[in-house]
Formats: structure tokens, C-alpha cells, sequence
């Protein structure tokens, strides 16, 4: 083992937790050495074909090992206590999306985090996404001239049959129901590529499947400088098949319309150092990817992982998606279920 | 091992699946939802000369099976590379359920061809979850119950199962796989990948061979990890009798024209392409640059 090699912990096996482990793995720096999950039968076969240490709970990994990095792959109403502990411990953590369920909460990590001088990331997948890195980079060459509206949108065909109302994903409190899990990528992109809304007004919910949860929602985003946004999500479409995400942005010199495969940009003048015309543009993934050294389930996830190590390992000082973000994110969300509760309901 | 067809016909067109345009995936699905249109481009497949047939185990391939199965005699010559399982079934259900109770479901619900209808749901997990690899090869057995009495090639395992697998680095998953493929169904065993160049160093780790190997292969590099330059590497003195290579995604989704992506793939170490288009100016071009 050299000196750069980085022993990482991974907390919660579920859906992100195995397509984490999978995807890390293959970088030569890394050597998982432990995850917990409360699954009997996920930690027997783990500890019968792969040579790591297996707990029930964070407290004990925490106790008994000591990780240089861990992910946070939880239901996120846990990802407070893990990380808090982690912080407390000196260990650099990945979050899965929502980062917390309570801006207080996301508040303190992010504070603990930048005392402490930890790497710190939440897993908004999207920054990492080369379409949609490259919209950033068009909006902020300024080719579409000043930001005026934007509709960001998000749709899958996640929920399509009534639920008894239990499980994790049933309950908001728990961080369930397509605000938290859907909502909070297309309000990421927003933050990403415009910027921080100041008020949240005309908050709409719909129940489709879910018992308890919302299903659709929808927002509009006010900002002190004049722009304007609406949000718009869907995770019982099942005209689409798999999640997407969509966002348009109308400046006063041009359009972008764009999902994880391809931009269209229509510019009110041409542009010679992107190549663009006058006119409509096409850009397509295949122009703007980024190979990967491993891929399992789209670039953009290994990408992420790749940058949280470049992040520890101090080859990369700003991370593009820090706990600030990921806070930032859930400070919209609780306007979202503000504006609800007060007016979004006859 | 048996050999793979040279051009082999893949489904994504058939399915509304289409990674670039939204509008075109809509296009292919209404144009396709008869499914007597679905058949006509198989003929106009089967008269430019091709004799394989890739597809993926999902809902609508189940009457494509069944008009084949029921007109075997026509179709005798026809060679059969199921791929398994569609993966979107499992992600949907996975994201709403988590991962056992999607098991449990696809198991247990509706069936009964399995003869596991008598065990008891909950204790019928318990007990198959300390034998992960009976659990996997019921798995697969529910999946290929659709391509029954058709004539198998190779049946492949998606690059979503092949390559999570293959970054957790277990033998086991891919020794077990490939020995029941072979004994159950007859026939070859494939794993479809996005990383071949690792893969393939990983398999001959392990000494696991006599396999089919299926990947993209395209000049700009586009889904293949780690770089065009590995692909190359890694196929270039690769013996098929270990290893047979299937590619697809030549074109890219369409950056590269078909000429310049076949003038490139035309000089690779490979044993065959799978390729989709839905009109017979495109199956015509394709098959004549190959």
C-alpha cells in the first residue's frame, strides 16, 4: 500500500451503494476496506466473496476501523448521524443525494466540513454529466447573452402502482416522495447553471400513486435580479423509459434546450470559438464525452467518484459539488414544502 | 465453441430506444407498435443475407419469440443471441421496491413455469438468498423462458449485470454463469461490456474462456472504456477460439457515417457486428460494407 492509497468505508448497500462499490473498485488508488449495512443476507454475501471487513452499523465501522473516506449511501434521513460522526472522526464523505432532510442539518454538516478542511461531496450526478457540463459552459461564455427564464424538468416512470404507504421512499420524513428524490436533481441543475432562486412561489403537488408521498410537483423560482424559472416533475410518466432530465434556458441572445444526450442551441449571432451558427446548433453526446476509465452505469457516475479522489488526493482544489450545494438544494426544497403547506392547497 | 454469425440484427430500433433523440425513439415506437412491422424489417433483413437475430429479453420480445417458434419451419436457419435480463424492468422495479423484494417479485409472482409457486414467498428468499447462484440461475430461466424451442447461438449477459459485476472483481459470478449457459441452454455463453480491454484481462486471469465477448467499437471511442487505443490493443492479438468479439454501436448512435465507422472497423481483429436500422436502405448499406 503507498501513501496515496486511500482506505475507504461504504455505509448502506442498496441500489447506490452496490453500483458505488462496483464503479470505485476499479480505481488503483482506492482499497475498500469495510461497508455496513443492516442486511443480513447483503453482508453474508459480501464477506463470503470479497475480502473486506462487514458491520450492521455505522457506529460500529466507525468504532473499529479507520477509513480515510467513506460514502454515504443510506436513506437519507441517516446521512446527518453517519456524517457528523465521520466528521468527527477526520474522514472525507460523499453523500448521496438529498443530502440531509433538514436544511438545519445540511447547515451543520457543511459548517463541520469547512472547519474541519475535509473533502466533501454530495452526489448530484448531473454536474458530471458532459452535456450538461457543457450548457454551463455555454451559458457562462455568454452565448445565449443574460439569463432571463429557464424551465428545468425531471421525469421517469419510477412509481406506477399504488403503494401500502410503507418503506423509506413512502414517508418525506424519511427523505421520500419526488421532491427529495427527483425534484432535488432538477433543482441542483437550476443552482448549477443559473443560480440560487431567492423565493419560491406557486408550489403544486399531485398524489398519482403514492399514499402518502407526492408524485408530480411543480414550482416557480423568483430571482432578486429578474429572472425567472419554472420547475416541473414527474416520476409516474411512463411514456418515459428511464429518468431524464430536461432544462431550457432562454437569454436575450439565444436558447438552449437540452437532456443528459443533446443540446440544441439556437444563437441569435454565431459563435467562432464553440463552432456555432447563427441559427439552430445540435450537439450530441458523442461530440462532448469524456471516456472513463470504468464505466458501469453511464459516464458521469464514475466521473464523480473519480473527482471526490482527486479532491482527497489534492489534484483538484474546488469540488464541483460540495456539501454547500448540496445544502443549497435542500434550503430550496424546504421552501418547496413551505410554499405548499401555506398556498398550495384550495 | 460455436461460431457466431458475421452480421448479427439487433432490436433497439424496434423498441423506441434511441439514445440521441427523444423525437426519433417516439418516431421508431408508433412506427413499430405493429408489431407486422417489426416482422417486415426482420425479411428485409433475412433477404439482405443476415442470419442472426440479437434480443433482449423484454415484454415485446415475447411475441417476436412466439411468431418465430410458431413458424420454425420457415425460419430454421435463423440464430438466436437472447440478451438477458431487460435491465429496465429490474431498475424500475429496484428504485421503487429495493433490490430484494424485486427478486422476490420476479420469482415468485406469476411464475409458475418454475414450479416455485409452492414455497412460501418470504421463506422461498430466505432460503435462496444463502444460494446466490441458484437465485441467479432461476433468474435467468425466467428470462429465457420467452426464447424456448428457438435455435440459440449465445445468450448474453447485459453490460449493466457484466460490468457491476466485473468491478467487484468475483470469479465465481462469471465462472457460474458461463458453465450453466453452456449445460442449460446448449449453446454459447456471451457478456455484453463496456469494458472489454479489462474484461477480457480479467477472464484470462481467471482462466475463464470459450466465451463471446460484445461491445461497443467505434473510432471515436464513444462507450468504451478505458480508450479506443485499449480496444485495439486488446482485440488485436486475441485468438477467437477463446474469445469470439461481437461489436456494436460502429456508427456511435449515428456521429460516424457508415462508411468511414465500417472503413475503421473493417480493419479490427473482430469475428462480428450486431447493428439495428428499421429501413431497407439502411440494412442494404450496412450489410455491403461489412
Amino acid at each position: 500500500m503507498n501513501s496515496k492509497t486511500i482506505k475507504l468505508a461504504i455505509i448502506g448497500m442498496g441500489r447506490m451503494g452496490i453500483t458505488h462499490y462496483s464503479i470505485i473498485n476499479s480505481h488503483p488508488d482506492v482499497i475498500i476496506e469495510s461497508v455496513a449495512d443492516p442486511s443480513r443476507l447483503a453482508l453474508s454475501m459480501i464477506s463470503k466473496y470479497l475480502k473486506i471487513k462487514t458491520f450492521k452499523n455505522y457506529e460500529d465501522l466507525f468504532k473499529e476501523t479507520n477509513p480515510d473516506a467513506v460514502l454515504v449511501c443510506t436513506p437519507p434521513v441517516l446521512h446527518y448521524p453517519i456524517v457528523k460522526l465521520a466528521a468527527e472522526k477526520g474522514i472525507h464523505a460523499f453523500v448521496e443525494k438529498p443530502f440531509t432532510t433538514k436544511l438545519s442539518e445540511s447547515s451543520a454538516l457543511r459548517n463541520l466540513y469547512s472547519e474541519k478542511g475535509l473533502v466533501n461531496q454530495v452526489g448530484y450526478v448531473n454536474r458530471f454529466n458532459d452535456i450538461f457540463g457543457k450548457v454551463k459552459e455555454f451559458v457562462e461564455a455568454g452565448l445565449i447573452g443574460k439569463i432571463v427564464r429557464f424551465k428545468s424538468e425531471m421525469f421517469s416512470c419510477t412509481i406506477t402502482h399504488s403503494d401500502d404507504g410503507s418503506g423509506w421512499r413512502s414517508s418525506r420524513d424519511s427523505g421520500g416522495g419526488a421532491v427529495f428524490e427527483m425534484a432535488s436533481h432538477a433543482i441542483d441543475l437550476v443552482n448549477f447553471l443559473v443560480g440560487k432562486p431567492d423565493k419560491i412561489i406557486g408550489t403544486s403537488f399531485n398524489n398519482i400513486y403514492s399514499k402518502n408521498v407526492e408524485d408530480a410537483v411543480s414550482s416557480t423560482f423568483l430571482y432578486e435580479n429578474g429572472i425567472t424559472g419554472t420547475l416541473y416533475i414527474n416520476w409516474s410518466d411512463t411514456s418515459y423509459r428511464k429518468p431524464t432530465n430536461k432544462i431550457e434556458i432562454f437569454g436575450n441572445g439565444g436558447r438552449i434546450l437540452a437532456d443528459q444526450y443533446t443540446i440544441k442551441v439556437f444563437l441569435n449571432k454565431p459563435n467562432d470559438e464553440y463552432k456555432l451558427r447563427q441559427g439552430w446548433n445540435t450537439v450530441y453526446i458523442t461530440d462532448v464525452f469524456k471516456p472513463v476509465p470504468f464505466y458501469v452505469r453511464g459516464n458521469e457516475f464514475t466521473s464523480q467518484l473519480y473527482h471526490f479522489i482527486d479532491c482527497i488526493q489534492g489534484k483538484t482544489k474546488i469540488n464541483k459539488c460540495s456539501f454547500k450545494d448540496g445544502a443549497d438544494t435542500i434550503e430550496i426544497i424546504e421552501n418547496i414544502f413551505n410554499d405548499y403547506e401555506k398556498n398550495g392547497r384550495i | 465453441m460455436q461460431k457466431i454469425d458475421k452480421i448479427v440484427f439487433g432490436d433497439n430500433q424496434f423498441f423506441g430506444i434511441n439514445h440521441m433523440s427523444q423525437d426519433k425513439a417516439q418516431e421508431l415506437s408508433e412506427k413499430f407498435y405493429d408489431i407486422k412491422n417489426i416482422f417486415k424489417v426482420y425479411h428485409i433483413a433475412f433477404d439482405g443475407g443476415i442470419r442472426g437475430i440479437m434480443l433482449n429479453s423484454n415484454d415485446r420480445a415475447k411475441e417476436i419469440c412466439s411468431y418465430f417458434r410458431d413458424n420454425n419451419n420457415k425460419f430454421k436457419d435463423i440464430s438466436w443471441y437472447p440478451s438477458v435480463p431487460y435491465p429496465h424492468k429490474y431498475a424500475n422495479l429496484i428504485a421503487e421496491k429495493g433490490i430484494l423484494p424485486t427478486i422476490n417479485e420476479v420469482l415468485f409472482k406469476d411464475n409458475s413455469a418454475l414450479g416455485v409457486l409452492g414455497m412460501v414467498t418470504k421463506g422461498g428468499m430466505a432460503v435462496l438468498g444463502k444460494d446466490e447462484m441458484k437465485m441467479m440461475q432461476m433468474l435467468i430461466d425466467t428470462e429465457m423462458k420467452m426464447f424456448k424451442g428457438l435455435n440459440l447461438n449465445t445468450v448474453f449477459l447485459q453490460n449493466i449485470i457484466t460490468d457491476l459485476m466485473l468491478g467487484y472483481g468475483v470469479k465465481e459470478v462469471f465462472y457460474e454463469y458461463c458453465e450453466y449457459i453452456r449445460k442449460k441452454y446448449k449453446c454459447n455463453a456471451g457478456l455484453i461490456t463496456q469494458n472489454l480491454p479489462y474484461l477480457k484481462t480479467k477472464l484470462e486471469e481467471w482462466g475463464i474462456k470459450d466465451i463471446v465477448l460484445c461491445s461497443s467499437f467505434n473510432k471515436i471511442g464513444y462507450l468504451m472504456s478505458p480508450s479506443v487505443e485499449e480496444y485495439i490493443k486488446a482485440t488485436k492479438n486475441n485468438d477467437p477460439a477463446d474469445y469470439q468479439i461481437m461489436v456494436m454501436s460502429t456508427m456511435a448512435s449515428g456521429a460516424i457515417p457508415a462508411k468511414e465507422a465500417y472503413e475503421f472497423i473493417n480493419q479490427q481483429n473482430i469475428q462480428s457486428v450486431v447493428f439495428g436500422a428499421s429501413s431497407e436502405k439502411n440494412i442494404k448499406e450496412t450489410v455491403s460494407l461489412q
